[in-house]
């Protein structure tokens, strides 16, 4: 299955997308550090065209809020 | 291929974060890697270059705005004396070329443009102070201005500032600016290393001027101050401009000779003049003749020439038969012909002219004067004028937020780099065994805030181990872990403890703090680096340093 999420997760921070989950986190996955962090809101932004606030930013402490915070904006991941 | 025969090391630092270029840059420069140092770091930069960037690095890019140098508008000019003098010191102790951005107009409340109150003055303060900078930066060896404020200009500052971005990773600028800036950087690191073109070989009809002087005579055709003659005059006005920075000018056309002769002698719209051209083949015979004989003439490589022709067909000939000559063809917009050169970056050549060396060496021999009399600062000195003031405490439940983010985002100076959530850090700070210390610092730029934590755990009696230790990168180069160690060495000896031991775990990111115990009177015993707590090395007195412990513990 092609997720396209999962996708730009796993080229910002360069990791195979297998080893991606909902549940992966900056605990669970090494690279994900606050640089990382900074590149995926820009990757994200890019990616889906949309405009991410500093609350939703902060809240995208997974792959699976971040797929909320996307849902939510009306994103179909 | 052999990738690391060309390989391009590039260092980054500057007064916010700077990461996102890495990207661009490697798109734009084959062959490069980037090395970043923490943002907000170039004093401690300018002492080791070396250590802030994790390495060695051909090229330095310093990127930095006006807000986070200045804080305070009151003594600007002193502040920017200082920041001259940081530049000063870099280029002391750093080996490579230093590229150096100018400021953007900043953001400030000071600096609005449309104050009713004050109209102009944060514009006459911004450009006073550019001109100092800029004096300063052209009298550097080795370093070359970057007209960052003018990117942003173009870019509009709107669009360049990103208000989220900045609070959130204290990195202020949109993607495009990212973008914009590694382009520019791109040319001027090339331009240290690829030769520029050297001569421009004309064709004359539709590129020099509108029409075909054969055909529609002198009077016919397009030249002068009425469009489109005025865009071919610009065009020509633009090619004198790059004759001036020493590219030849020269002439292929397929023409009768009195009849192109006639023009440059007789038209009045005419910016070039026949004295301007340096070489001239005016006949029937093919282009790529006369691109060869114009190369014999100048005694240069066809490689250092650029073709331009309204002709495609005759442009296709040449690319064919000289692959290696730049080609450009007339645009059918004639309104954008005087721009072509401009946007082609062909003639980016980082040679300044006789004047502005001469502007530079009187630049130098005024630094050197006042370097006399105020001579750079020795770290030693840097530190001992920064005025610290540390607090080293056991931590309380107010210190936990910050706490457990230090241990999630540090990732340079940390001895272990083990992660724990928020109730795992309420569990350390409730257990008498074990001691949970925050740092704070603050000099005379200001306050960092709780910057260290440690965790350390009672083993034995006597010992204890330190299970973390970390530090954030807005504090580093001031030797604060020496008074950090210090002060934990102290909390110990309070509760008992004789001695202190400690691990270094490696990650890829906090080489910086390697030899760290070593460094400090530690000794390796297996694993583990121990130290008798009265043998651990002490801060300089400069520093003012206090221990705080809760009671109960």
């Amino acid at each position: 299955m092609s997720d396209k999420l999962i996708e730009v997760f796993a080229e910002v921070l360069e990791v195979e997308a297998s080893t991606l989950e909902e549940t992966s986190s900056p605990d669970s996955v090494e690279q994900w550090d606050s640089l990382a962090a900074m590149h995926l809101v820009a990757a994200l932004e890019d990616t889906f065209k949309i405009q991410l606030s500093t609350k939703e930013m902060m809240k995208m402490h997974s792959v699976g809020l971040a797929r909320e915070v996307l849902k939510a904006k009306g994103v179909d991941v | 291929m052999n990738a690391s025969a060309n390989n391009i090391k590039i260092g980054l630092a500057g007064s916010f974060t700077l990461d996102p270029i890495t990207r661009y840059l490697k798109k734009d420069i084959e062959n490069s890697e980037c090395l970043v140092a923490p943002y907000n770091q170039l004093n401690q930069l300018s002492f080791k270059p070396e250590i802030l960037l994790g390495g060695e690095t051909d090229q330095l890019i310093i990127l930095w705005r006006l807000e986070d140098v200045i804080p305070d508008f009151s003594n600007t000019f002193d502040a920017l004396e200082e920041f001259i003098n940081t530049l000063t010191q870099l280029r002391n102790n750093y080996q490579g070329t230093l590229i150096i951005g100018t400021p953007p107009y900043p953001t400030t409340a000071e600096f609005d443009c449309y104050s009713l109150q004050q109209p102009n003055k944060g514009a006459t303060l911004y450009h006073a102070l550019i001109q100092k900078f800029t004096k300063a930066v052209l009298s550097l060896e080795n370093a070359y201005p970057l007209n960052f404020a003018a990117l942003i200009d173009d870019i509009g500052h709107k669009n360049s500032y990103d208000a989220r971005k900045w609070y959130l990773y204290k990195q202020p600028y949109s993607e495009e600016v990212w973008k914009s800036t590694s382009a520019i950087v791109s040319r001027i690191i090339k331009a240290q290393t690829t030769p520029a073109e050297k001569a421009i070989v004309l064709d004359c009809d539709n590129t020099l001027w509108g029409g075909i002087v054969g055909e529609d005579g002198l009077s016919g055709i397009e030249i002068g101050t009425d469009f489109p003659g005025s865009a071919f005059q610009d065009f020509q006005k633009h090619l004198l401009h790059l004759r001036s920075q020493g590219v030849f000018l020269t002439i292929a056309s397929k023409n009768n000779e009195e009849d192109v002769l006639e023009v440059f002698n007789k038209h009045d719209g005419m910016a070039l003049k026949r004295d301007n051209i340096s070489a001239w083949q005016v006949h029937w015979n093919s282009k790529v003749d006369s691109i060869q004989a114009i190369a014999n003439e100048l005694n240069i490589g066809t490689d250092a020439l650029v073709f331009i022709d309204d002709n495609p067909k005759e442009i296709a000939e040449v690319q064919e038969r000289l692959p290696e000559v730049t080609c450009l063809l007339v645009p059918e917009e004639t309104a954008y012909l005087p721009a072509i050169l401009q946007n082609a970056n062909l003639f980016d050549s980082l040679a300044t002219t006789d004047e502005d060396r001469k502007r530079a060496d009187m630049m130098r021999a005024e630094t050197n004067r006042k370097s006399v009399n105020q001579s750079a600062m020795s770290e030693e000195e840097f530190i001992k004028s920064l005025a610290l003031n540390i607090k080293v405490f056991e931590a309380e439940e107010q210190h936990l937020g910050r706490i457990t983010q230090l241990i999630n985002k540090t990732n340079q100076f940390n001895l272990t780099t083990i992660r724990r959530d928020k109730n795992d850090v309420e569990k350390i700070q409730a257990d008498k065994n074990t001691l949970l210390m925050g740092m704070n610092i603050s000099d005379r730029f200001g306050e960092y805030g709780l910057v260290g934590v440690a965790i350390l755990e009672k083993k034995t009696d006597d010992v204890w181990n330190i299970d973390s230790l970390m530090m954030s990168c807005r504090v580093l180069g001031r030797h604060a872990e020496t008074s950090f160690l210090a002060k934990i060495a102290d909390a110990v000896a309070q509760n008992s403890g004789t001695a202190l031991q400690g691990i270094y775990i490696k990650t890829t990111k906090n080489v910086l703090v390697k030899n760290l115990y070593e460094d400090h009177g530690f000794e390796k015993e297996g694993d583990n680096w121990v130290i008798n707590v009265k043998d651990i090395k002490q801060p300089s007195s400069d520093v003012t340093l206090s221990l705080e412990l809760n009671s109960g513990s």
